[in-house]
C-alpha cells in the first residue's frame, strides 16, 4: 500500500441491519463496490435474506441510494462459505447488533481473511472501542478503530471516529480523508467513552427536557413548539424526534447510559436522571413506539394531530405553542439578553429552556476533558449529529461567557440545577472556548486550531463556530445591487486570483431583476479580465425567478415589460452557456425553475451529492422559458442525431413528463439522468469541497482551451406529431381525474415549447425560434387568471395550488 | 342466414399463454405463430399443406418482431410451400376471431378449400403498449368530437363502469371467479388438448465463456393464480382515474401467445377424408363509442345470434373476452348473460389477452369444449379498442 494514500477499490459492510445496509448504500453511490455480509439463511439459497435486506433498500424513505440504480454495487455474501472475499476489501466496516460477545465471535471469524493492509472499523454507538480492539489479534488492532455513522447515514453528515491507544494514527487520518472526501461526511475525533461525544450530550439534553417537561408541568406539544426551530433545532424538536427515532430505540439508548454510567471510575454525576420516565415505559409496554406503528407521543387521527396528555391520560389535539410572553423573549436579538430575560420569567416556558440550556452546559463543561479534545467537537457534534443551528459551548460564549457562567454556578449552588457537582475550574479561567486560534482543549489548558489534514484544505469556505476566524470573502472584483440583491463577482487570489465567484445576494438566491443583469454583466467583465466563472453561493443554489416581482407585473398589466423580462432571463441563460470563458455551475441543494435553467445553461456542472433539480413552473402555472424548454429541445436533437431515424420525440417524452409533473430530482445522479446535467458532470460527495473542485474544473477548462458551443442551428423538433402523442398522455390523465383543466393546459403548452411549436414534425428551426415560442406561451400564461392565483398561493404558502 | 357453402372447422391448436415479459420474454411471435402452423398438420396429418388456400393472420401490432408480414414470415418458417400465401390482418383484439371468419368466408365463397385463420402477439416484443412509435393525428385534439379515440383502454373501462354502475366489489369479485375458475382448469388438464407445448430456447452467457442454451418445456398457460384473493386484489391501487375502479387486478393480463385454425369446405373434408369439429354459423362486428368500446359485444352479439338464426338461450358456452372486467359484466348484464356459462374455464383477467392472437386462441379453447362433448352452440366475442365488437357463433357438428 502506498503509505501517502488509502485507496478504497471495495468495501465490506458485516451486518445488513438498518445502520449496515444504508451505509453499503452510501459506498455505493460513491461509486465503491460493497459486499454485504450477514448470516446465511437457515434454508433455501444462503443469501436470501440479504438479498432482501438489499431490496428493502429500493423501498426506505428517505432514499439511501442517489439513484436506484446504484443497488447494482452491493454484492449479497455471507459468513458460511464468502469470508475469502475479504481479501479483496481494503475497508470493512462492522455493524452488526450491539452484543460484545456476537462481535467477539465474528471478530475471531473474519481476522483470518482481512487483507494486510485493510482497515477494520466498528459502526457500535455504544461499546468500548477498546474492548472490541481487545478481541482481535495483535497485529490487526493498529488497524482497527470506530466509525459511527448516525442514521439516515445518507443524510446525517456526522462520523465520529474513534481511535484506541493502538490505532495507527497515519491510518486513521487516511481513514479521515477517505470519509469527508469520498462519503461526504463531517468527521470528528471521539474519545472511547460511552456514546462517544453527540450522542452523549444529545440524548442528555433530550432527557433534561423530559425532566423539566415534568417538573413544570407542561405538555409535550408546548415543548415541541419551544425547543424547535425557535431555538435554533430541528423542526421535530424534542418529542416529535423520538417519534421519528421510535421511542423503543430511544429506550434502548437510554437504558446504555444507566448501564455504562453508572458505576465506577466512568460514573456520571447525572446518573440518577438516566432513567426512562414512566409515560415513555408505558408507551413502549403497550407498543405505541413512535412514527413506526402511528402513535407515540404524537399520533394522527384523520388530519388531526394529537398528544398524548399525561393529566388526561389520553391523547387530544396538539394545540401547544409559545405563550406570547415568551414568544417576544426569543424574539429578542442579542443572545445576551435574550437568555438574561429568560432566566428572569416566571413562566413555565421560559424557565424551562433557561434550565434544559444551564443543565446542558453544566454537562458539557463538567465532561469535556474526559470525551472530546476540544470544545469544537462537542460543538460539531451537535450541529452534525442533532441538526442544531449552535452548539453548546457557542451558545453559552455568545449569551456572554462569564455572565452566563455566573447564573449556571448561582444556580447549582441553589439546588437548581440537575446535578450539584460545581463547574470545573477551567471555566473561570477563560473567556472565551472558540478563539481565532482555535477551541479550548481543558486537559493541556489551550486553545488548538482546527485539522490540518489536508483534505481540509478543500473546503475554501468552511463552516465555523461561533468565535472562531470566519472564512475569508474574497477579493470583490465587480459588484452590482445592493448588499440584498445582485450578484458579486469576487476571487480568492490564494486559490487562483483568475477563476471568478458568482454569486447571488437574493433572499434564496431567486433570479431577480438585478441578478439577471447582475449576471450578464459579471460574465462579460469575466470575459475581460479574468479566466472562467464559477456560480456559487452556498445552497440553495437558486429558487428560479422572483415570483413577487412577476406577481407585481401581472396585477399592473405590465406583460410588455415581463416579455422583456423574460427575454433578459433567456439572455442570462444563453450569456451562460456562449460566454468566451469557460461557465462553471457549482450546484447545492434546491436548483429549481430558472436555477435549473441556470444549471443546464452553464458549460460544465459540479453537483454536490444532496441536490435537487427540476423545471416546477408548471407548479405556478407557467413553462420553462428562461431558455429552459429551447435547451432540452436543442438537446433531444443533438441526442437524436446520433441515433437511426434520428426521431427526436423519444429524447422529449421523458422530459415532458417531467416538467409537466414539476419532477425535482433527488440527488445529484438523478438530475444528471433526468437530463438537466450531462455525464460528464462532477457529482462531489462534500459540499464544502464544491466551491474547490468547482475553481479547479473551471481553471482546467481554461486551460484545456474549452470554447462555448456553437450555437443551435437546423434544429430537428418534434412539432405537431410530437405535441399530439403528449396530448394524448395528457387526454387520458384529464379525463381520469388524475390532472384538472388547468393543469392540461399549462402542460400542453410545455409540450408545445418542447416540441418547437406547432410546426410539421422534423421542421428546422433555429434557437431564437425556440426562444420565441417559449416567451410567447409564458406570457399568454401568465396573462391567465388561474396561472397568477397558483403564484400567489406559493408566494403565501410556500406550496402549489391545484387549481 | 343462407350459405353459399359451410365453412367447417377441422383443427384448432394453440400455444399455451405466456405473460408478458415471462416465460416466453425471448420468443418471438413468428416463432410461435410458426409452431401453432406446425401443431396444426401435426393434428390432421392427411392434409396435404400444398391445399392450402391462404394463411390468414391477425395481429393487433403489426411491428417490429411481428411486422413484415408476420403471416408470411411464419408460414415460410413452418415449413408450409412457399405456394401457399399469407397475410396479416388487423382489428385489434379481434384479429384473430377475425382471421378465422375471413377464412370462412373465403371458403363460403367458393373460392378456397382448405384455409387457415390465426393470431400471434408478442406483447413482451411490444416496448410501448401503443406501438413502438405512437404517433396520433393531432386532428384528434382539434375536435371534442374525435377527442375518445385518444382515450386507452384502461379509461374507456372506467367510462363503462361509470355508466354502467358496475363496483369496484363486482369487478374484483369477477376477476377472482375467473383466476379459480382458471387455475381448476389448467390443474384439471382441461386446456391440455388444444394446447401445442412450446420449448423454449434461451442463449446466456455462461460461467466458462461458453454460451449456455437452457431449454424449458412450457406445457401450461402461465397466468391464472391460484393464490388470488379478493383481500389481494381489493389491495390494488386503480391506475386510470383518480377515483377510478380498474386496477391491474381486474384487467386483463398483457401476454404472449398464438393460435392457428383450420377450415375447410365440405370438398375439403371429402378429399382428405377428415371430420369437422364444427361450422362457423355466423360472425359480425359493430361498432361503438370509442370512449365505451367495452360494451362492443352488446351491440355483435344480436347480430351474430341474428345472422345464426339463434337464441340466446341457445348457446351453452360463450367466451367472452375479459378485457376489463367492468366491461365483462356491463356486457353480462345488458344481454342477461348466465354468468355460469360465460367463460366456464376462466378468461383473459386470468388467462391472459395475446390482442391478436386471442380470438383465435378462444376459439380452440371452444372447439376443444365441442370435442369434450361439453357444447353444441357456442359464441366467442369480445370488445375492441376505438370502438367496436365482433362475434362468431360456432355449431358443432
Amino acid at each position: 500500500m502506498n503509505p501517502g494514500k488509502l485507496i478504497v477499490r471495495r468495501v465490506a459492510v458485516l451486518g445488513a441491519g438498518v445502520m449496515g445496509a444504508q451505509i453499503a448504500a452510501h459506498c455505493a453511490n460513491a461509486d465503491i463496490p460493497v459486499l454485504l455480509f450477514d448470516l446465511p439463511a437457515p434454508e433455501g439459497k444462503p443469501n436470501a435474506l440479504i438479498e432482501k435486506a438489499i431490496a428493502g433498500l429500493l423501498k426506505l424513505e428517505p432514499a439511501p441510494f442517489s439513484d436506484p440504480s446504484r443497488v447494482r454495487a452491493i454484492t449479497a455474501a455471507n459468513y458460511a462459505t464468502d469470508l475469502p472475499l475479504l481479501a479483496e476489501c481494503d475497508l470493512v466496516i462492522e455493524a452488526i447488533a450491539e452484543r460484545m460477545d456476537w462481535k467477539r465471535d465474528l471478530y475471531l471469524k473474519v481476522a483470518p481473511h482481512l487483507a494486510p493492509h485493510a482497515i477494520f472499523a466498528s459502526n457500535t454507538s455504544g461499546l468500548s472501542i477498546t474492548a472490541l480492539a481487545e478481541n482481535l489479534p495483535e497485529a490487526l488492532r493498529s488497524r482497527f478503530c470506530g466509525v459511527h455513522f448516525f442514521n439516515p447515514p445518507r443524510y446525517m453528515s456526522l462520523v465520529e471516529l474513534i481511535p484506541t491507544r493502538y490505532t495507527d494514527s497515519v491510518l486513521l487520518d487516511h481513514l479521515e480523508t477517505f470519509v469527508t472526501s469520498r462519503l461526504g461526511k463531517n468527521a470528528l475525533r471521539a474519545k472511547d467513552t460511552p456514546n462517544f461525544i453527540a450522542n452523549r450530550v444529545g440524548v442528555f439534553s433530550m432527557l433534561a427536557v423530559m425532566h423539566h417537561t415534568q417538573r413544570l408541568g407542561l405538555g409535550f406539544d408546548e415543548v415541541d413548539a419551544l425547543t424547535g426551530p425557535r431555538i435554533g433545532r430541528a423542526k421535530s424538536a424534542t418529542y416529535r424526534t423520538a417519534d421519528v427515532v421510535g421511542l423503543d430505540t430511544l429506550g434502548h439508548v437510554i437504558n446504555t447510559m444507566q448501564t455504562t454510567l453508572s458505576d465506577g471510575s466512568g460514573a456520571d454525576p447525572w446518573k440518577a436522571h438516566f432513567g426512562k420516565p414512566d409515560w415513555l415505559t408505558a408507551l413502549i409496554s403497550k407498543g405505541a413506539l413512535g412514527q413506526k406503528t402511528k402513535a407515540g407521543v404524537f399520533r394522527k387521527v384523520g388530519k388531526e394531530i394529537q398528544v398524548l396528555d399525561l393529566k388526561l391520560q389520553d391523547y387530544r389535539p396538539s394545540t401547544g405553542d409559545v405563550v406570547a410572553e415568551v414568544a417576544a423573549i426569543l424574539a429578542i436579538k442579542a443572545p445576551g439578553e435574550r437568555f438574561a430575560a429568560l432566566r428572569a420569567s416566571s413562566h413555565p416556558q421560559a424557565q424551562l429552556l433557561w434550565a434544559i440550556f444551564r443543565d446542558v452546559f453544566h454537562y458539557c463543561a463538567y465532561h469535556l476533558g474526559t470525551i472530546a479534545d476540544t470544545a469544537q467537537e462537542i460543538d460539531c457534534g451537535l450541529r452534525w449529529g442533532f441538526g442544531w443551528s449552535m452548539g453548546p459551548f457557542e451558545t453559552w460564549q455568545a449569551a456572554g461567557w462569564k455572565t452566563v457562567a455566573g447564573w449556571v454556578a448561582e444556580d447549582i449552588a441553589a439546588g437548581r440545577a440537575m446535578s450539584s457537582v460545581p463547574l470545573p475550574a477551567w471555566v473561570d479561567q477563560i473567556e472565551a472556548v472558540h478563539t481565532p486560534q482555535g477551541s479550548y482543549a481543558p486537559v493541556t489548558h489551550n486553545w488548538r486550531p482546527r485539522s490540518a489534514l489536508p483534505v481540509y484544505a478543500r473546503q475554501l469556505q468552511p463552516e465555523r463556530l461561533f468565535g472562531e476566524a470566519v472564512p475569508t470573502s474574497g477579493t470583490t472584483v465587480w459588484e452590482n445591487g445592493d448588499a440584498r440583491d445582485g450578484v458579486r463577482l469576487w476571487v480568492l487570489p490564494e486559490v487562483d486570483a483568475r477563476i471568478g465567484i458568482l454569486s447571488f445576494k437574493s433572499k434564496m438566491h431567486s433570479a431577480s431583476a438585478a441578478v439577471l443583469d447582475g449576471l450578464i454583466g459579471a460574465v462579460a467583465f469575466a470575459e475581460r479580465e479574468l479566466d472562467g466563472v464559477v456560480v456559487w453561493h452556498p445552497a440553495p443554489f437558486a429558487v428560479g425567478a422572483n415570483l413577487k416581482e412577476v406577481l407585481e407585473g401581472c396585477k399592473a398589466g405590465a406583460f410588455e415589460q415581463m416579455d422583456r423580462m423574460i427575454a433578459r432571463f433567456q439572455q442570462a441563460s444563453q450569456t451562460l452557456r456562449y460566454a468566451q470563458v469557460p461557465t462553471v455551475a457549482a450546484v447545492s441543494g434546491m436548483a429549481l425553475g430558472g436555477g435549473c435553467e441556470f444549471t443546464m445553461h452553464a458549460q460544465h456542472r459540479v453537483f454536490a451529492l444532496e441536490s435537487y433539480v427540476g423545471l416546477v413552473e408548471a407548479g405556478v402555472g407557467v413553462i420553462p422559458a428562461g431558455a429552459g424548454s429551447k435547451y432540452l429541445a436543442v438537446r433531444a436533437h443533438e441526442l437524436a442525431a446520433g441515433t437511426p431515424g434520428g426521431d427526436v420525440f423519444p429524447f422529449i417524452q421523458n422530459i415532458f413528463q417531467q416538467v409537466a409533473m414539476a419532477t425535482v430530482s433527488k440527488s445529484a445522479h438523478q438530475a444528471i439522468a433526468m437530463g438537466y446535467g450531462k455525464a460528464t458532470d462532477d457529482v462531489v460527495f462534500h459540499p464544502q469541497e464544491l466551491l474547490y473542485v468547482a475553481i479547479r474544473r473551471a481553471r482546467a477548462m481554461a486551460e484545456a482551451g474549452t470554447r462555448p458551443p456553437l450555437p443551435g442551428r437546423d434544429i430537428v423538433v418534434a412539432g405537431r406529431a410530437g405535441i399530439a402523442v403528449c396530448e394524448m398522455m395528457l387526454v387520458n390523465m384529464r379525463e381520469g381525474g388524475l390532472i384538472s383543466a388547468y393543469d392540461y393546459r399549462v402542460a400542453l403548452a410545455a409540450a408545445v415549447a418542447l416540441c418547437g411549436g406547432e410546426v410539421d414534425a422534423g421542421s428546422r428551426v433555429d434557437e431564437q425560434w425556440l426562444l420565441d415560442v417559449e416567451r410567447t406561451l409564458f406570457i399568454d400564461l401568465l396573462r391567465q387568471e388561474p396561472t397568477q392565483q397558483r403564484i400567489a398561493h406559493m408566494l403565501e404558502t410556500g406550496k402549489p395550488l391545484r387549481n | 342466414m343462407k350459405q353459399m357453402q359451410e365453412a367447417y372447422i377441422v383443427a384448432a391448436v394453440r400455444t399455451p399463454v405466456a405473460k408478458r415479459n415471462g416465460l416466453f420474454r425471448n420468443t418471438r411471435p413468428d416463432d410461435l405463430l410458426a409452431h401453432a402452423l406446425r401443431a396444426l398438420f401435426q393434428r390432421v396429418p392427411d392434409v396435404d399443406p400444398a391445399a392450402v388456400g391462404d394463411v390468414i393472420v391477425g395481429c393487433a401490432m403489426p411491428e417490429a418482431e411481428q411486422g413484415m408480414n408476420v403471416a408470411r414470415i411464419a408460414s415460410l418458417l413452418a415449413g408450409l410451400p412457399q405456394s401457399v400465401p399469407a397475410y396479416t390482418i388487423n382489428r385489434f383484439c379481434s384479429s384473430g376471431l377475425q382471421a378465422v371468419a375471413d377464412a370462412a368466408m373465403r371458403i363460403r365463397l367458393g373460392e378456397a378449400d382448405v384455409m387457415i385463420g390465426a393470431g400471434t402477439e408478442s406483447m413482451s416484443a411490444m416496448t410501448q403498449m401503443m406501438g413502438n412509435k405512437p404517433s396520433p393525428n393531432p386532428a384528434m385534439f382539434d375536435h371534442a368530437e374525435h377527442l375518445s379515440i385518444a382515450y386507452g383502454m384502461g379509461l374507456t373501462a372506467e367510462k363503462v363502469a361509470q355508466r354502467w354502475n358496475v363496483s369496484r366489489e363486482d369487478q374484483d369479485a369477477f376477476a377472482q371467479t375467473s383466476h379459480e375458475r382458471a387455475s381448476a382448469a389448467r390443474a384439471a388438464g382441461r386446456f391440455a388438448a388444444e394446447i401445442a407445448p412450446f420449448t423454449t430456447v434461451a442463449h446466456m452467457p455462461g460461467a466458462d465463456g461458453a454460451v449456455r442454451v437452457v431449454e424449458r418445456d412450457v406445457r401450461e398457460d402461465e397466468g391464472p393464480r391460484p393464490d388470488s384473493s379478493l383481500a389481494g386484489l381489493a389491495k390494488l391501487r386503480p391506475v386510470f382515474a383518480a377515483k377510478g375502479s380498474v386496477t391491474a387486478g381486474n384487467s386483463s393480463q398483457m401476454s404472449d401467445g398464438a393460435a392457428a385454425v383450420l377450415l375447410m369446405s365440405e370438398a375439403g373434408l371429402k378429399r382428405f377424408g377428415v371430420t369437422p369439429i364444427a361450422r362457423l354459423a355466423s360472425y359480425s362486428v359493430a361498432g361503438v363509442p370509442p370512449e365505451i368500446m367495452g360494451i362492443g359485444p352488446i351491440e355483435a352479439v344480436p347480430r351474430a345470434l341474428a345472422q345464426a338464426g339463434w337464441q340466446q338461450a341457445d348457446l351453452d358456452w360463450i367466451e367472452l373476452n375479459e378485457a376489463f372486467a367492468a366491461q365483462a359484466l356491463a356486457v353480462i348484464r345488458e344481454l342477461h348473460l348466465d354468468p355460469a356459462r360465460v367463460n366456464p374455464l376462466g378468461g383473459a383477467i386470468a388467462l391472459g389477452h395475446p390482442l391478436g392472437a386471442t380470438g383465435a386462441i378462444r376459439v380452440a379453447t371452444l372447439m376443444s369444449a365441442m370435442q369434450r362433448g361439453e357444447v353444441s352452440k357456442g359464441l366467442v366475442t369480445m370488445c375492441i379498442g376505438t370502438g367496436m365488437g365482433a362475434a362468431g357463433t360456432f355449431e358443432k357438428v
